[in-house]
């Protein structure tokens, strides 16, 4: 294995690291600010990416056009989760939320099987054959896209959460609830925008995935949620740059690990693909860094 | 008060107890029925083992991967050492027990959200290594399991449909000593609170490696006689739906009974067993997860509960 | 008082849960009726292969009863379908078939999807010895196995080691001598191939299909990559990129279809692995050819009956008809489980009829040796007949090259091999690109890079916990 082909593994690890991120961003903004884990993360970007489905069928504008409305939409879902799901059962134990996040598994996903079957369905986006040379490497346009887009959503994010007062609230919330509450701060008001906000890139992740060429059906959804969860422990609950760094860090191990097992082995003499071992290896990652630290990577201590 | 409420409970696992051992005889040795009976009480007492774990706090999204290792386990001895299913079937749990315990090893120290991500990517993990040691366990194509009771014995699944309930018997009534007993009252105080409960002298990890290994244990036994019935077993046994399902019957049942898990598997697989009839294809499962949210948001005791509730509602009216 | 209310309540509903599945049993058996059970998997993950076939066999039973049944040594008797749901599941399958043999007592069994599934509801069937007709699952051990009597099997479907077997006897027949005269490489020279195959029953099964024919055919074949994935992956760039570093001339995925189409079109737009791509049977679909666009060109699919390739030769008018009637029935064109499902049923009152009763043994007596014409798709010598040894119908399996069609903006299949159904030559694209040995390189390095990463990653790990 030389270089470059190592060079563009890891292209493709910090693509699959960018859907993580998002999804892995908006996760972590609702438990921060709720202390309440979503699983059903994923079915919002299977969500979102039937909604941009939709919308390019039946408008066929640029796709890239279409996110900030499949975005829309899916907030919009993602208050109507929160209002009446999660916030009733706040407080009441945390396996009640893992329990809630599998039923709305189960609807979501056989909803949208019973509605718009199970075929596969795709956006083809319009620069799909043009190709950008970097170096040594090709790298079709949509990557660079994404890759970039992806970043402006961080930064925007970023300074939303800096900058502006809602955004300062939200983090106070999710410091401390109780002195955020008495602050005079609307602390159910932040519930309903951080699973907004939540949603929204959730749905950014799918339909973005959507254009790059993946397929949506009803399943789509939970390997990646299942990755991002992972993500969101080794980088520990609530901080987002540990987000980012294990986002980016997972993306780029699941893809270049097998082929330094595939050389390790290789070295005793053995033959073996562990291509097939992506999530394995991706769950034996997340099993050994809990071994090592239970609170994840940059986890803060407690809650 | 609390013994006219044990013997009315006891009352009511007998009548029931009775009626199972009555089926066969009320409605004829039915081989279709039996079938569905039996897979009924291999989930019961999957579903009673799942609940035993989440009675220490400690929710498993995998615990297919003990079904089938208990599975898997049972059918390799019998095969290669050529002994009864019945000796084997006891191996398939004490194997399930031991990598129950390593996983428990694992999440201890780990809060319920880490808890439920590391045993789904378990589960994961021992579908590859099981697909993976080929040799022993046949790969994909999987590995023929011996039958419980040999079919040449005239009316074989009866006396297989009898055996499988005195096991179902036999395990209901151990868990329900363990959670009668000074164990289930700690593993509940660690529920409750596991700092306090610290505070209390109970030594937490003793006690939560001590659930994952009985409710582990159980699993496999649970697993290995689901692959025993069938006769054959490949690695689809460690499907994420098979972590699912003990799950729904446990929370709709009633979470932390002891009958919960067991009204639960009844009424969930009756329903979904009527809908099929009905040709209901992924209305079913829509309707299993509003089944779901609807009584972890309004009825979070399941079931069982329902009495009660109606009882409380009928006495605040009057 | 109240507790009696429980009690009478529990009672009550173990009653209910009783009869209701009491009462699903006991269909009775009518006189002058041949009962066949359809077993396939009409809910769950394969839900829409199951309707084919569900939809097929009513197609195959309306036409035989429009006919006047199937004539039982003097009697005419009516096909009576029974649905046997497996919801893709082994419980639901065990469940299913104990339903269809025990209460339904059905006198034939066609059908069976997935191998895991099948090979558990198998045992229901050899112990209360049925004949079954076994048209979509795809795994020889099906009729290989010895835990159980498999007399009574019958495979009426291709195995994946015979899919391997057509298309690697194919590339060895036709693509290679193409590439090696283009491209002027020494006879000697092995071809180099990469399999890309799904991690399961079905890709680990056509992988050594392949092994085995290159074996058994001692052809000068070098397998240069063997990658495999997980189902229902999506991200195969990586892996192509490493198959595309090993240099190979030809690229065998064996995926399902929209594995497939993601390998095709990620391996030509994203990694610019210009070869040719081979495909097995099931992506003869006109999903497949939407999905794949225009990545699909020339690219290569092994197929028995497919939406718009016909064979041409004696078959021609029977699949127009079959494909006219299934889609004026059910609105959309019949799928390639459908049409062996649609001949299974079909073998089944063959089979009937050749035994003149519907004893189970005379039933399977008379499977083993029948002997029909070949009906909608192409047979070895275009006869249904089931080998002595492990009870398999041979099919006359073609590959079909994916050819652009300006009219309808999507590829189109054109037969390209064997001789007797060809429509056209296979063809070279321009921007084919073959795979050369690479250069050796030094050994050991890829060692020293891994350990050194492990290295690291304990480093970082360690020194955070501090």
């Amino acid at each position: 294995m030389d270089i470059g082909v190592l060079i563009q593994i890891l292209v493709w690890g910090i693509y699959a690291g960018c859907i993580y991120i998002l999804l892995a961003i908006g996760l972590n903004l609702i438990f921060g600010v709720m202390k309440v884990v979503n699983f059903a993360h994923g079915e919002l970007l299977m969500l979102g990416a039937y909604a941009a489905f939709w919308i390019y069928t039946f408008s066929s504008i640029n796709p890239y056009l279409i996110v900030p409305l499949s975005m829309l939409l899916i907030a919009i879902l993602g208050i109507f989760i929160e209002r009446l799901c999660f916030r009733p059962i706040m407080g009441t134990g945390k396996l009640n939320e893992i329990f809630l996040s599998l039923g709305l598994i189960y609807l979501f996903q056989n909803l949208v099987a019973f509605l718009w079957s199970t075929n596969s369905r795709y956006i083809r986006s319009p620069y799909g054959e043009v190709v950008v040379h970097i170096g040594a490497i090709k790298l079709p346009l949509d990557y660079l896209i994404i890759i970039i887009v992806t970043i402006v959503f961080l930064i925007a994010f970023q300074l939303f959460m800096k900058k502006t007062t809602t955004g300062r609230a939200m983090r106070a919330t999710s410091q401390n609830r109780e002195a955020a509450a008495l602050m005079g701060i609307n602390v159910e008001r932040m519930d309903m925008l951080s699973f907004a906000l939540g949603s929204a890139l959730a749905a950014a992740a799918g339909s973005l995935w959507l254009i790059s060429g993946q397929m949506a059906n009803p399943y789509m959804g939970a390997i990646p949620a299942i990755k991002a969860f992972a993500v969101v422990i080794i980088g520990g609950l609530g901080s987002i740059p540990g987000a980012i760094i294990a986002g980016m860090t997972l993306g780029i191990a699941e893809n270049v690990v097998p082929y330094f097992m595939q050389a390790l082995v290789a070295v005793f003499g053995y033959e073996m693909s562990f291509t097939g071992w992506k999530d394995t290896i991706a769950f034996l990652i997340l099993i050994i860094v809990l071994i090592l630290r239970p609170t994840g990577i940059f986890g803060e201590r407690g809650e | 008060m609390k013994l006219g409420r044990l013997s009315i409970k006891a009352y009511l696992g007998i009548v029931s107890l009775i009626l199972a051992v009555l089926i066969p005889l009320i409605l004829g040795i039915s081989h279709y029925l039996l079938t569905v009976l039996i897979l009924m009480l291999v989930f019961i007492m999957y579903a009673s083992a799942w609940n035993l774990l989440a009675l220490s706090g400690q929710g498993s999204l995998g615990h297919a991967a003990f079904f089938g290792i208990g599975g898997y386990t049972s059918a390799i001895i019998a095969n290669s050492l050529g002994i009864s299913p019945f000796a084997t079937i006891l191996a398939g749990g004490f194997f399930a027990a031991f990598i129950g315990v390593l996983i428990g090893l694992t999440c201890v120290r780990l809060r319920e959200w880490f808890l439920a991500m590391v045993t789904f990517g378990f589960a994961i993990i021992v579908h590859t290594v099981t697909t993976e040691l080929s040799w022993l366990t046949g790969g994909w194509d999987g590995i023929p399991a011996k039958k419980l009771i040999p079919v040449t014995i005239p009316n074989y699944i009866l006396y297989e449909y009898y055996l499988v309930l005195l096991i179902t018997v036999i395990v209901i009534a151990i868990i329900y000593l363990i959670m009668k007993s000074k164990i289930g009252l700690a593993l509940e105080a660690i529920r409750e609170n596991e700092l306090e409960a610290k505070v209390m002298g109970i030594n937490v990890t003793k006690y939560k490696l001590m659930a994952f290994a009985v409710s582990a244990f159980f699993t496999g036994i649970a697993g290995a006689l689901e692959i025993h019935h069938f006769g054959y077993i490949t690695p689809e046994v460690y499907g994420i739906d098979i972590s699912f399902w003990p799950i729904i019957y446990c929370i709709s049942g009633g979470l932390l009974t002891i009958e919960g898990p067991i009204l639960g598997t009844i009424l969930i697989t009756l329903l979904d067993e009527s809908l099929k009839n009905f040709g209901w294809t992924y209305e079913r499962y829509i309707l299993i997860g509003l089944i779901l949210i609807l009584v972890v948001r309004f009825l979070p005791k399941g079931f069982v509960s329902i009495p009660e509730k109606i009882k409380s509602k009928l006495r605040s009216h009057s | 008082m109240r507790k009696y209310g429980i009690l009478v309540t529990v009672v009550i509903v173990s009653l209910l849960l009783a009869i209701s599945l009491g009462q699903l049993a006991g269909a009775e058996s009518e006189a002058d009726e041949i009962k066949i059970g359809l077993v396939a998997p009409l809910t769950g993950g394969a839900s829409t292969t199951g309707t084919d076939m569900w939809e097929s066999a009513v197609l195959a039973a309306d036409e035989i009863n429009a006919a006047g049944g199937v004539n039982v040594n003097g009697v005419n008797m009516q096909i009576t379908l029974v649905k046997g749901d497996t919801e893709t599941s082994r419980e639901g399958g065990v469940k299913v078939v104990t339903k269809l043999i025990t209460e339904d007592e059905v006198d034939i069994l066609v059908g069976g999807f997935s191998s895991g599934i099948t090979s558990a509801d198998q045992v229901v069937a050899a112990e209360h010895k049925v004949p079954f007709i076994i048209t979509g699952a795809s795994s020889p051990t099906i009729t290989h196995r010895t835990d159980i009597d498999t007399s009574y099997f019958f495979h009426h479907c291709p195995t994946t080691d015979d899919y391997g077997e057509s298309t690697i006897l194919f590339v060895d027949e036709i693509v290679k001598p193409e590439i090696y005269e283009q491209f002027d490489f020494p006879a000697d020279r092995p071809l180099r191939l990469a399999v890309l195959y799904q991690d399961s029953a079905y890709g680990v099964g056509v992988y050594d299909g392949i092994k085995k024919t290159i074996e058994n055919y001692n052809l000068n074949m070098e397998v240069v990559a063997e990658e495999k994935f997980k189902m229902s992956e999506t991200d195969f760039r990586t892996t192509l990129t490493v198959i595309k570093a090993a240099e190979p001339d030809v690229v065998y995925p064996a995926a399902f279809l929209n594995e497939q189409t993601l390998i095709v079109s990620q391996g030509m737009r994203d990694v610019s692995l210009n070869t040719i791509y081979l495909s097995v049977e099931c992506n003869d679909d006109p999903d497949y050819y939407t999905g794949v666009e225009r990545w699909g060109e020339y690219s290569i699919q092994e197929s028995r009956f497919g939406p718009y390739a016909i064979p041409s030769g004696p078959l021609q008018d029977a699949v127009v008809k079959f494909r006219d009637d299934f889609e004026a029935k059910w609105g959309a064109p019949p799928s390639m489980m459908g049409a062996s499902t649609y001949e299974g049923v079909y073998i089944a009152a063959e089979a009937v009829k050749d035994a003149g009763t519907r004893d189970k043994g005379a039933v399977r007596d008379a499977l083993a040796g029948i002997e029909m014409t070949q009906m909608v798709e192409a047979m070895k010598d275009g006869v249904i007949t089931f080998t002595p040894d492990y009870r398999e119908s041979k099919f006359e399996l073609y590959m079909q090259q994916l050819i652009w069609d300006e009219t309808v903006g999507e590829t189109r299949p054109k037969i390209v091999w064997p001789d007797s159904v060809k429509e056209t030559d296979f063809v070279l694209p321009d921007w084919y690109e073959p795979g050369s040995a690479p250069t050796p390189e030094e050994p050991g390095f890829e060692a020293v890079f891994a350990i050194a990463g492990l290295l690291a990653v304990a480093y970082l790990v360690l020194r955070r916990q501090k």
